[in-house]
């Protein structure tokens, strides 16, 4: 099996960002919250009076402040525009109330309010906010979207809508909630829209396989809003299977198959989106495998079946306070992953986002995987650069990779036309001896694009190859470098053509173009083959311009042409 | 008036260091064409050109080019020291009473086109058998006798544009499916690294050459003017096209590779490859689909293996014919494009010199001679071809006929651009103007030295 590896590359095709988010460390006084729509760490210390700090990759979402302890905490969660706080406590009694604090410059103003859910004896299993001055109670007895107005210290219901569920999953890139019904068998999409509750198309599973909490949540991967859920084999079974996940598409985005992800692991699983590619990381084994659900296949059974892009491998080590920190360590637990690529260390108090380095995928890849890691990479936004490189190492050792470069660029065809090619032709050409034949062939074809530095490099062939000039001067008369086609000729000694291309310029440069220079050329010209009629030609239409701007045809002290003038009453004396 | 239209008078081949003693003339002369002249004519018809061509070699050190007579026109080509090829014609004489009356001179066959025909001779022969100084003394009579026999029988000299410029048509590709011709060359030679695609040729264009542009031009003109023409003859012949035909097959030799003798029956050509700087011996495969040829050549000191042909075979017949497919479905849009080019009212030809492209507004087929050009005009056209220094690198020239046809030939950065145009009562300027249109519109993104 022929290996190939991209220069340069190692194998972490997934990385944390360099300094980790810090915050108090989860402990007996302190609770840890995470608000992924906002992407903030609450750390609550209790204990007579309740301080809270607030940390967000985003510095202007970081605050810290006090408050009241007026019983632990549910839940808690800043409006979208940092406006307004919400609080759900586990108080006896009072479980269908979210406290609220306004707000202003991230600090809470003595301005506090509550609100019960409609439903007064049902259980409110959390509380989301899809608009910034609205809030969504989800409960054990159905949704309720509440219009929040800070001033009157009031909540205003603007719809609900009743559903039976267990739990709930958020997502809040796309504003859908799905809660769980018929003890996890039933998946109820709803989506919060324009003020109002849109209810999707239900999602049901096999009653004798339904899902449990951590085994579902919501993506948002190619435009389309999805439902992951992990189906784990049934435990019950002698032998059981694999963990599959399946990412079944939600209504109204036009996809109407399920993508099957084989991760051929059992276990505990977590689940991230980075660039548009889904990674699941496997608890027990430490490593993440990456699913491209955008890769091209075909659609059986309405699911299509996805392998791991790469083979699975740990994510960049993390370091932490100069320690090298373990990825969900045997000692984990207080690993946390949240949507999209979010990860949390409560014990030690690290908040980092993941990444994708794209160079990693194309490290130490299959041969005949190739062509399919560049459709991936063209895929991801800093993907242009990694299938650059790759191409450039691919046509280095073209001999061994023909087959794999045709693939490459066929899928780049199938995105982008044409350009990279141009940069990788100049420096086959540069280097390529043994190739001109070919290099012409497709030169004339205009299978190459035009461009001045491939131009220039051809002009610099011509001395090997006559075909070479006239390839290169095509390429600049349709490129419209018309004034470096003037210094071509010179310097092909073609001065009267020269003054030809010269004339066809526009005025100005024309009439600015050096006499001698075009004298010097047109007299070596004559030198050479003792025939002064081109020179003779030149000189006229030079007098000629002259004539034009000065009115006398004399060139000035300054063109320094007085040798030419000699040589022109010499030739022509002689006549 | 004698008819005399594309008759070759003669054609013979001699070298007067063969039997330089009395009574060894027919030594000299390796071949001779008509082949029932008597032993004395011929002895006769070689005496005389020995002695021109020696007494003209006391003027000038450059080889003699040829002699008229009143009856005939001889052309001498020295390809090889002391190896004469000369051709001869008749040419149409009259009366002087005829002639006074304007009996015109345009179907005499041009000095150049005859002189085209013994070096492209010369060159078909040095592709099949090599140098003449290769072939050993004995065998050298009877190895023109089988390769100049069929040649030149084959052969007629009329005043034909394909004989005026010889050219390479060029088939014109969009440039994904040119570039799926160079993957699949590519991959073929990568597979089978003893083989080496020296031409790719769809119909009678050429898509892909390996060769360097001389001996391209002499294969090309071995399968547009002999091998394919036999072949499109069988495959119409052969009425319903067997599946094996469609997928593809060896043509040469002309019964498939099946056998071992079938291998040894593959012939063998000295060719410069692109970019090589000899000359070498290879055996010449070629294997055709539907309309797609492809050539390829091994070196001669390789062994053929049969299995290797049939996996050749194999890996070929399915690509070229899914190639061949593909641009078959161009060939129908560039077939429109011609028959618009045709319409327009001027016709123009175009030649590079470098890689030989040819290009016409006359469609050029071998199987139906143009006649869309009178004779005069192609004789003007002839001479300016062949007068290459008085243009130059770069220049421009107007002439015009009796019959108020106006010939523009243009010359610049290695290419001929010709416009005929038949046009009442105009002068040079509106020619001249009319020609700068006809070019900007025919021969876009090429770049002509302005003057």
């Amino acid at each position: 099996m022929v290996k190939f590896s991209l220069e340069d590359s190692d194998p972490y095709y997934l990385t944390l960002s360099e300094q980790p988010k810090r915050f108090d460390a989860d402990s007996p006084v302190t609770n840890v919250f995470f608000d992924d729509t906002n992407g903030q760490v609450f750390t609550v210390r209790s204990g007579g009076v309740t301080g809270v700090t607030v940390n967000s990759m985003d510095e202007s979402k970081c605050t810290s402040f006090r408050m009241e302890d007026k019983g632990p905490i549910i839940s808690i969660k800043l409006s979208l525009d940092q406006k307004v706080l919400a609080i759900q406590r586990n108080n006896e009694g009072q479980s269908a109330t979210v406290e609220f604090v306004n707000f202003k410059d991230l600090s809470p103003t003595n301005v506090e309010y509550s609100h019960t859910c409609k439903w007064k004896n049902s259980k409110i299993l959390g509380f989301v906010w899809p608009k910034a001055n609205e809030i969504a109670f989800i409960t054990d007895h159905g949704i309720e979207l509440l219009q929040v107005l800070p001033e009157k210290k009031q909540l205003k219901t603007l719809k609900s809508v009743s559903f039976s569920g267990a739990w709930f999953s958020w997502c809040a890139r796309s504003n859908i909630v799905v809660l769980a019904g018929n003890n996890g068998a039933l998946l109820q999409p709803f989506y919060f829209n324009n003020s109002t509750i849109v209810k999707l198309q239900k999602l049901e599973l096999e009653s004798s396989r339904p899902v449990v909490e951590r085994d579902v949540c919501m993506v948002l991967v190619a435009d389309v809003t999805w439902c992951a859920v992990f189906r784990h084999a049934l435990t019950t079974i002698a032998a059981p299977g694999p963990t599959e996940i399946w990412l079944m598409p939600l209504s109204g985005s036009g996809v109407n198959y399920t993508h099957v992800l084989k991760t051929g692991l059992m276990g505990r699983f977590a689940l991230s989106v980075v660039d548009d590619l889904i990674a699941v990381h496997h608890q027990s084994s430490q490593t993440s495998q990456l699913f491209d659900i955008m890769e091209e296949c075909k659609v059986e059974n309405n699911s299509v079946t996805h392998l791991p892009l790469v083979p699975a491998h740990t994510m960049r080590p993390a370091v932490v306070d100069e320690q090298p920190c373990p990825i969900w360590s045997t000692d984990s637990g207080n690993w946390v992953m949240f949507q999209p690529d979010y990860v949390i260390d409560a014990r030690r108090g690290c908040l980092w986002r993941l990444s994708l380095a794209p160079a990693a995928l194309a490290h130490n890849i299959q041969k005949e995987e190739i062509g399919k890691i560049v459709s991936c990479l063209l895929r991801r936004r800093g993907g242009a650069d990694v299938v650059h490189r790759l191409l450039a190492q691919l046509v280095a050792s073209a001999h061994l990779y023909l087959l794999q470069l045709t693939d490459a660029f066929d899928q780049i065809n199938s995105v982008y036309s044409n350009v990279i090619t141009c940069s990788l032709c100049v420096r086959a050409l540069a280097c390529g001896g043994g190739a001109g034949g070919r290099l012409r062939a497709l030169l004339r074809r205009g299978a190459l694009s035009d461009s001045r530095p491939l131009a220039c490099q051809l002009l610099s062939l011509a001395r090997l190859h006559p075909a070479a000039t006239q390839l290169a001067l095509d390429m600049m008369y349709r490129l419209r470098a018309r004034e470096e086609i003037v210094e071509v000729l010179l310097s092909c000694d073609e001065a009267v053509s020269a003054v030809g291309a010269a004339r066809q310029l526009d005025p100005a440069a024309w009439l600015g173009l050096a006499p001698r220079k075009l004298l010097a050329a047109a007299h070596a010209h004559a030198a050479q083959r003792a025939q002064p009629h081109a020179f003779v030609a030149v000189y006229h239409a030079l007098q000629a311009r002259n004539d034009t701007t000065r009115g006398s045809p004399h060139f000035l002290k300054g063109e320094q042409c007085e040798s030419y003038v000699e040589y022109y009453e010499k030739v022509t004396a002689e006549r | 008036m004698i008819d005399v239209e594309s008759k070759i008078n003669s054609f013979f081949i001699f070298n007067s260091t063969f039997g330089p003693k009395e009574g060894e003339e027919l030594k000299r002369i390796l071949f001779f064409h008509p082949s029932q002249i008597s032993a004395d004519a011929r002895k006769i018809q070689v005496g005389l050109c020995e002695a021109v061509v020696k007494f003209m070699s006391t003027f000038s050190s450059e080889p003699c080019e040829a002699l008229q007579t009143q009856t005939k026109r001889y052309i001498f080509y020295q390809p090889e020291k002391n190896y004469w090829m000369v051709l001869v014609v008749r040419i149409p004489y009259a009366t002087k009473a005829l002639s006074s009356i304007g009996e015109k001179k345009g179907d005499m066959v041009q000095p150049s086109i005859m002189q085209n025909l013994l070096v492209t001779a010369y060159k078909m022969f040095r592709m099949f058998v090599g140098l003449f100084t290769d072939v050993p003394a004995d065998v050298i009579y009877t190895k023109c006798q089988q390769f100049f026999t069929p040649y030149i029988l084959s052969r007629c000299i009329t005043n034909d544009v394909i004989n005026v410029i010889q050219g390479i048509n060029y088939l014109p590709l969009e440039k994904n499916s040119f570039l799926k011709i160079v993957c699949f060359i590519d991959l073929l030679e990568i597979n089978f690294q003893d083989f080496k695609c020296i031409g790719f040729i769809y119909n009678e264009q050429l898509i892909w050459n390996g060769l360097s542009t001389d001996d391209m031009l002499t294969l090309y003109q071995y399968l547009v003017q002999s091998l394919l023409p036999k072949q499109v003859e069988k495959e119409i012949q052969g009425g319903a096209v067997t599946a094996a035909q469609r997928h593809g097959r060896f043509i040469t030799p002309c019964d498939g590779i099946h056998t071992d003798e079938d291998i040894d029956k593959i012939i063998k050509v000295y060719l410069k490859l692109e970019d090589d700087t000899e000359t070498k011996q290879y055996y010449l495969i070629i294997y055709r689909t539907l309309s797609a040829t492809i050539c390829l050549t091994v070196y001669a000191d390789k062994t053929l293996e049969l299995e290797t042909l049939k996996s050749l075979d194999a890996f070929i017949g399915p690509q070229l014919y899914s190639i061949a497919s593909t641009i078959s479905k161009q060939c129908t849009l560039h077939a429109l494009q011609n028959a618009q080019l045709a319409n327009t009212e001027n016709k123009f030809l175009y030649f590079n010199r470098i890689n030989l492209a040819f290009k016409s507004s006359v469609p050029i087929n071998s199987l139906s001679p143009s006649a869309a050009i009178k004779p005069e005009v192609l004789n003007i056209i002839a001479g300016i071809h062949s007068d290459r220094k008085s243009l130059g690198n770069y220049g421009e020239i107007i002439i015009k006929t009796l019959d108020e046809y106006w010939i523009t030939g243009k010359s610049s950065n290695e290419r001929e651009f010709y416009v005929i145009i038949q046009k009442k009562n105009a002068n040079v300027i509106e020619i001249a103007e009319e020609v700068k249109q006809v070019c900007e519109a025919q021969m876009k993104g090429i770049f002509f030295y302005p003057m």
